[in-house]
């Protein structure tokens, strides 16, 4: 088996690569995938909080690194998934303990026993980032609708661009807030794909359960109900090859022919 | 673009009906988007656009006295383009003579220049390598040397034909209305979607 690595990334922090990264991985895991998470953000670990697996963990990546233990130890299994398991990072260690050939050999041997192996990226360009996206073959570019998240998403798909080894760059477009592009004061899903001109792997809006659902420590995919959690199962089924719509976030204050059209026109385009 | 933009701004918002305000917001993020983009994704950083206004107040003084403090250089968004647009402060028009003059006084400075280069070609090759690397290696990643060097030479046979044309094709006009103001354009596009969704929204 040779599974599929897919980094998280984005340029600017705080935008969302965790919580994506912690949501697309539990729902590969629960449509029946064996997935990976990895968590490359040394010395600033928070992947093991969203899933709620902060308590379980023994060895890190740097601790499989520098042969205190071997991979398979270090590996932390879901509580309620048995599918999905992470490796942790550091959080007492800074970003030069690993270095971008070691991550890739760390990549290369769990994509052979696993689907999926998701890298959620540190923010920044530097080293962090050349480590994490070393072993990908696909990106998932994560920005908010703001001017300072697109401009930092577009440099790094520019540096994506220069990398051989991805053959595929997708924009997953979080924190969207209908109303406010309803009423023209935040750019819409339209403006930013036409601006960063990469296909969208998915829509998600600004969900307030997010922020409970990290105090869970339960990614919002296992809510049924919550309008975020739709979003990221629609992001793992369009990742499976599935032509999923986007979701019309519109729906609880009626619907605008605009918005509509404006998705529309955007499924024909992905 | 800061401070005029934000007086601009602030005016604007002033005059303008509460439903359009919203619009500015995006469009005014958007716009400024494409144009930081724009010189993000060139190798255009501000020295060698620095470079390029200054041999553009070199060639363009052979022809009319302008404004050089006020002459603007800028990336501005043009519908759906991103232009450069150059804004040159004419103060007076120079004769023909005093043109003829100055054409021909570039005229030598390039032939001693030419000259100079074949002489002592041998020698100075080494130190001009060097000079040049320094001095505009941002350039050459997106332009070789050799095809900069070629350009140079086309465009100055060109120059002297052309610059006349040109020179009338550019805008002149004052300081404030200048180039680098995003709010001008596409300020009416929207006007008909911000009311249809304000009224929505209440
Ligand atoms: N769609 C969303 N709606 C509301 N809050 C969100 C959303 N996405 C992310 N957040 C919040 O934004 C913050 C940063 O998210 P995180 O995933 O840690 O970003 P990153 O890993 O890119 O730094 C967190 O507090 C998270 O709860
Ligand atoms: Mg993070």
């Amino acid at each position: 088996m040779t599974g599929r690595v897919i980094v998280i990334t984005s340029g600017k922090g705080g935008v969302g690569k965790t919580t994506t990264s912690a949501n697309i991985g539990t729902a590969l895991a629960k449509a029946g995938y064996k997935v990976v998470l990895i968590d490359t953000d040394l010395g600033l670990r928070n992947l093991d909080l969203l899933l709620g697996l902060e308590n379980r963990i023994v060895y890190t990546i740097v601790d499989v690194i520098e042969e205190r233990c071997k991979l398979k130890q270090a590996l932390v299994k879901d509580k309620k998934n048995p599918n999905l398991s992470l490796l942790a990072a550091a959080q007492t260690r800074d970003k030069t303990a690993v270095n971008a050939e070691q991550l890739k050999e760390i990549c290369n041997t769990l994509k052979e026993k696993n689907d999926f192996v998701l890298v959620d990226c540190p923010a920044g360009i530097e080293q962090g980032f050349q480590n994490a996206v070393a072993g990908a073959s696909e990106a998932i570019v994560v920005t908010t609708p703001e001017m300072s998240a697109i401009r930092d998403a577009d440099r790094i798909i520019g540096l994506l661009a220069t990398k051989e080894e991805i053959t595929s760059t997708k924009l997953l477009l979080n924190r969207v807030r209908p109303n406010l592009i309803k009423s023209n004061e935040m750019m819409s899903v339209d403006d930013v794909v036409g601006i960063l001109e990469i296909p969208l792997v998915g829509i998600i809006p600004e969900d307030t359960g997010i922020i409970t659902s990290t105090n869970k420590g339960e990614p919002i995919v296992n809510d049924e109900d919550a309008l975020a959690g739709k979003a990221y199962r629609n992001v793992a089924q369009r990742i499976l090859g599935e032509e999923v719509p986007f979701l019309d976030l519109d729906e609880p204050k009626g619907i605008v022919a605009k918005i509509k059209n404006a998705f529309a026109k955007l499924k024909a385009k992905v | 673009m800061g401070l005029f933009s934000d007086i601009y701004n602030t005016v604007a918002k002033f005059f303008r009906p509460q439903e359009e305000q919203g619009d500015a917001s995006k469009s005014v993020a958007t716009n400024r988007l494409k144009l930081v983009l724009m010189q993000d994704r060139t190798n255009l950083t501000p020295r060698i656009l620095e470079q390029m206004r200054s041999e553009l107040i070199d060639l363009l003084s052979r022809y009319v006295e302008l404004d050089k403090e006020l002459l603007e250089l800028n990336f501005e968004q043009e519908g759906d383009q991103v232009a450069l647009m150059l804004s040159i402060p004419v103060i007076r028009a120079k004769d023909e003579e005093e043109i003829e003059a100055a054409i021909q006084a570039h005229k030598e400075s390039l032939e001693n220049d030419e000259e100079s280069e074949s002489e002592e070609f041998e020698e100075e090759s080494e130190t001009e390598e060097e000079t040049d690397e320094t001095e505009s290696s941002e350039i050459a990643e997106e332009k070789t040397e050799e095809e900069i060097e070629a350009e140079k030479t086309d465009a100055i046979a060109k120059e002297l034909q052309d610059v006349p044309k040109i020179i009338k094709k550019k805008k002149v006009s004052k300081p404030e209305e200048m180039g680098n103001n995003p709010f001008k354009s596409d300020e009416t596009e929207n006007i008909e979607d911000v009311i249809e969704s304000s009224s929505e929204n209440k």
